[in-house]
Formats: C-alpha cells, sequence, structure tokens
C-alpha cells in the first residue's frame, strides 16, 4: 500500500480554488461599486464582511449573560454580537436536527412498513406518494398559519420535509435489496423481524447514505424556509430582517455561516457514515484506475 | 425399511419469462429420498436442478403436484432444511465469522457457544486466518467455503447443496468432499443427516452418493444407485461397477453414444 499523503498535498488544491473564489469577489467589490441603498454596497468586500458587518449583528442581541442588547442603549459590541451568532445559530440548529431526527425516523419506518406486509402498503404507500408531490416551499405559508412562531411548528415542518424523503429512499432501497440475501436469511429460519433488523436493513444502508445527503441539504433549506415567515430568532429570521432593511452584506455573512454549519454537517456525516459502510468495496476511483 | 425423509410427487414449476415465453423448469418429477441417503443430482444445464432444490427449500411454490419433508408439507424455508445457494449469498456486511455465526444466532445460540463453533467449522473449510476479514475481501472460492461453512455450523437435518464446489480448485475440493462426508455421517443421535448435492462433475458424484438422479429438461430420465464402500479411494472408481455407471452419466450428459 502506498503511504497515504499528507493532508496538506490532498487539499490544497481545493484551498487554493477556495482563496480564489474569495479573491474574486474581493475584485468584484472594487469594481461593482452599485449600492442597494446608501452606504450599503451590492457587493460588501471582505473587509466590510468581517469589520463593520460583524458589528452590526449586535443588532440581533436580545440581552443577557451581562451583555446588554442594542435595543436597551447600549452601543454595538463585538462581544454582543459574536453571541447574536452563537444563539440565533444554536437555534436553527436545534430546529434542524430535532425536525431531522424525527423526519428521518419516521420516513424510516414508513418505508420499511410498507415492505413488511401488503396492508402498511395499501394504506401508507397512495397517501405518501401523494405527499411527496406537493412542493415544500409552498407549503410554509400553510405551516405558518397553523404552528404561528412555535418550536414545533419549524419542527414539524422540517419533519415533513425529511420524513417525506426518507420515505422515498427507505421504500426504493428496499425493493433493491438482492432477493439472494433474503432466500439465505430465510432458509437459516430467520423471522420477519430478524430478517429486517439483519439484512433488509444493512443492505439498504448504502443506499440510505444518499437520500441522507439529500434530506440535510433539504432540511437545511427547509429550516430557513420556516424561519423566513414564522420565527423570532434564528438565521432564517436573520436573513429577512437584514433584507428589510436592504442590509445587503449581513445577509451574506449569515449565507456564509449557513456554508460554514452544512459544511461541518456534511463532513461529521461522512465520518460516521464511512465506519458503518466499512464493509462496502470501494469504488468510483476510476480516476486512480485509469 | 428405512423413513422417507424427502417425497415429491408430479412436481412441476413453470417460469413465464419477460419475453413472454412459457418455460417449464421442471414437469412431473417423482422422487422419494429416504432418511440418510446421499443423494447427488447431475444434468446438463438450464434442466432444472436449482429449481428443485429451491422448491424443497420451500423458497419456490411448485405449479403442481407436492413436496413433503419430513412427512409435512413444505410452504415456506426453515433451519431443517439448510442450503448452499449456487449464487454468492454471504453478507457482505457481515464479517466472516458473524456470517458463519448467522444460523445459530437467528435460533437464539448463545455467544460464546455460537463462537465456538463458528471457529470449528471455519478451521475445517480452512479459512481461519480469515475470520475477521469482511467478505469483499475473500476469494470466489473463499466465500464458497463461506457459505458452506455457515450451512454446515447450523447442522440442519437436510443439506440441499447447490454446486457448493464447483468454483473450487482440486485439492481444496477434495479436502471438503471430506468434511462433507464427516458431516453428513454425525447427524443428530447417530443418524445420518439427508443430502441433496447438485453438480456437474460426474466424478464428484461418484465419490459422494448413494445414488445419482439424473434429470433432463425437467425430468428425471435416471436413477443410480452406487454401491461402493465408503471410504471411495481412487481406486474405487475404476472398479467395473463404478466405471459402468460412469459410462451412464456420460451418455446421459451427450458425451457418450448408447451403447
Ligand atoms: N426466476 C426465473 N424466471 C424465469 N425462468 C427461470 C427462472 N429460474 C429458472 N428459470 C428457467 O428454468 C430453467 C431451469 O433453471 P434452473 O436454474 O433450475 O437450471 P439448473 O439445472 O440449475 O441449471 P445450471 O446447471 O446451469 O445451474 C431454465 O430454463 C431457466 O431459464
Ligand atoms: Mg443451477
Amino acid at each position: 500500500m502506498t503511504p497515504r499523503p499528507g493532508w496538506w498535498s490532498r487539499n490544497w488544491a481545493s484551498l487554493a480554488a477556495i482563496a480564489a473564489m474569495a479573491g474574486v469577489w474581493e475584485i468584484l467589490s472594487f469594481i461593482y461599486t452599485a449600492e442597494a441603498a446608501p452606504g450599503e454596497p451590492m457587493v460588501p468586500g471582505w473587509e466590510i464582511v468581517f469589520g463593520r458587518t460583524l458589528l452590526s449583528l449586535a443588532d440581533y442581541w436580545g440581552g443577557g449573560l451581562g451583555v446588554a442588547s442594542v435595543a436597551e442603549g447600549a452601543p454595538p459590541s463585538y462581544t454582543a454580537a459574536v453571541l447574536a451568532i452563537i444563539s440565533n445559530s444554536f437555534d436553527t440548529i436545534v430546529r434542524l436536527y430535532t425536525g431531522l431526527i424525527a423526519g428521518a425516523a419516521a420516513g424510516t419506518a414508513l418505508g420499511l412498513a410498507v415492505s413488511w406486509s401488503p396492508w402498511p402498503r395499501r394504506v401508507v404507500d397512495s397517501p405518501l406518494q401523494f405527499l411527496r408531490t406537493l412542493p415544500l416551499l409552498a407549503m410554509v405559508p400553510l405551516f405558518q398559519l397553523w404552528f404561528g412562531t412555535e418550536f414545533i411548528g419549524k419542527v414539524a415542518f422540517v419533519a415533513y420535509g425529511i420524513g417525506v424523503i426518507f420515505f422515498a429512499g427507505v421504500a426504493n432501497a428496499v425493493r433493491n435489496v438482492p432477493q439472494i440475501f433474503i432466500d439465505n436469511a430465510r432458509t437459516f429460519g430467520a423471522s420477519r423481524a430478524t430478517l429486517y433488523r439483519t439484512v433488509i436493513f444493512p443492505a439498504i444502508l448504502p443506499e440510505l447514505r444518499a437520500t441522507m445527503l439529500l434530506a440535510l441539504g433539504t432540511g437545511w433549506g427547509a429550516v430557513l424556509g420556516a424561519e423566513y415567515l414564522g420565527a423570532q430568532s434564528g438565521l432564517g429570521y436573520m436573513i429577512v430582517y437584514s433584507e428589510q432593511f436592504a442590509y445587503l452584506d449581513r445577509m451574506f455573512f449569515v449565507a456564509l455561516l449557513f456554508v460554514l454549519y452544512a459544511s461541518v454537517s456534511y463532513a461529521l456525516f461522512d465520518r460516521v457514515s464511512r465506519r458503518l459502510l466499512d464493509w462496502t468495496a470501494k469504488s468510483g476511483q476510476v480516476s486512480a484506475t485509469l | 425399511m428405512s423413513d422417507v425423509k424427502i417425497e415429491a410427487s408430479a412436481l412441476s414449476r413453470s417460469y413465464r419469462r419477460a419475453d413472454g415465453a412459457e418455460v417449464k423448469a421442471l414437469s412431473a418429477v417423482d422422487l422419494r429420498i429416504e432418511a440418510g441417503q446421499f443423494v447427488c443430482l447431475v444434468g446438463p444445464s438450464g434442466c432444472g436442478k436449482t429449481t428443485l432444490l429451491q422448491i424443497i427449500a420451500g423458497l419456490v411454490p411448485p405449479s403442481g403436484g407436492n413436496i413433503v419433508v419430513n412427512g409435512q408439507r413444505v410452504t415456506a424455508p426453515g433451519p431443517s432444511r439448510g442450503m448452499v445457494f449456487q449464487k454468492d449469498s454471504v453478507f457482505p456486511w457481515m464479517r466472516v465469522h458473524a456470517n458463519v455465526e448467522y444460523g445459530l444466532s437467528c435460533r437464539g445460540v448463545a455467544k460464546a457457544e455460537r463462537q465456538k463453533v463458528a471457529a470449528q467449522y471455519l478451521e475445517r473449510v480452512g479459512l481461519s486466518h480469515v475470520a475477521g476479514a469482511w467478505p469483499r475481501e475473500l476469494s470466489g472460492g473463499m466465500l464458497k467455503r463461506v457459505a458452506v461453512a455457515t450451512v454446515f455450523a447450523n447442522g440442519a437435518d437436510v443439506l440441499l447443496l447447490d454446486e457448493p464446489f464447483g468454483a473450487l480448485d482440486y485439492v481444496t475440493k477434495r479436502q471438503l468432499h471430506d468434511v462433507l462426508l464427516t458431516l453428513w455421517a454425525e447427524g443428530e443421535a447417530g443418524r445420518r443427516r439427508t443430502v441433496v448435492f447438485v453438480t456437474h462433475d460426474v466424478d464428484e458424484a461418484m465419490i459422494l452418493a448413494d445414488r445419482i438422479v439424473v434429470l433432463r429438461a425437467g425430468r428425471v430420465v435416471d436413477d443410480l444407485a452406487v454401491a461402493a464402500d465408503r471410504p471411495r479411494t481412487t481406486d474405487a472408481l475404476l472398479l467395473p461397477g463404478m466405471v459402468r455407471i460412469k459410462h451412464i452419466l456420460l451418455t446421459h450428459l451427450g458425451l457418450e453414444a448408447a451403447r
């Protein structure tokens, strides 16, 4: 086995590409100087984003922990800004992951149920196929009217969006499990529950990985969508609030936070799933073998 | 008189292929297999050997006729009939030892006991050194041996083996013949197990079988008793009676003209 190249030699090209992107943005900010509102550039350069913009996020700190809020008359401070970022991010992430876990569990359970026996299929399949075709973002106002600004409303919305994806992904993956494995388990006298635990579930895991990646993307979108309309906190709320005042730089800053959080959650998921899927053959390495 | 273990009467099975054609995989098969018998099924490719085994296992329902094992009509698979499949059936998501323990864990055998039995059968098929490996790290022949060890470890009373050693080299094959014959002889309460063994290999059939059933185009066309003493040496295959059987089999397979 050839030694694994170091982290730096594996990643320098990607890092350079990202740095180049940042550079292009900075150059654009000098060339294209139009403003959305007086003092609000359409393309805020990095010196603005990590200076004035960051400081202005103190507006979203509601006070507490000995740090007074801007609304109470305190001048904006970096401490308040960082606290604002942490608390709003925390709210969004809790909504996202509560919804994600609930939706993934419910979707997986229903997806397995439709293959279990004919009755769940008859009862569950058609309604869920119907729900699947409803566009997710079009449902945001509906959920807002139902739940108002309640925590449960945002969680339910995320869970709904992700549950539908998981249901379809799991039901499809179960259909793709090779018959030979099912036959093999049955000749050993595996009960139906044992069959699901020892054969169906592990066999669908590789496909569930793709479903999970899709669901993570949808989940971030869904939690934002839910916060646009019905929240008093969270990253989506910060974006909507900024939009009303044409604070383009703040919207951009929050978008960057999204990129950061989404990347971290993808990376974490990748590590966990790699361990669970150690048994699958390494594939997709065309470039290494050609 | 010994008791009948497997009884197929007027068994038939047809498939409708995706192109609409009707395939008769088995037609009117009558077969009685006594408890403790070692039966080899031979016949040209596509003659219905796998289909017959799947029906006995309970994986495929017959289109017509009856299949009775242990005095009971077969309607579903069960642990009393172990099957080694022609295709790869080893679970890729379980390490080799976990695969071999699978049947035992389905029956609720305690972990320590399971591990002991699995280790013993892995040893017998010569795979102790890969007990902790993933199946993807094994060769085709090794995978086959894992499947064999799994079925043997489960100790079913009836063993249905679909070309289990077809992919193996000569030496390994001969070693596994001995393992199989030992296992066959050591059934519960000193009674032999019942084995139905599908093979393309005429010599393999003559080394192993009490009886060779020849299938062609979904029908039983011959049923030969092999009386030679065991263990059968290379010389035993040269006895006049055995040579006569070999000629008959080769004729059935179309390799020799009828005499
Ligand atoms: N699931 C199926 N659908 C359609 N046709 C089938 C199916 N399974 C088997 N057949 C057909 O039934 C016939 C008998 O197949 P079978 O697998 O029993 O043959 P076999 O004797 O085991 O052959 P081989 O020695 O090549 O394994 C073949 O013509 C095959 O095409
Ligand atoms: Mg076959």
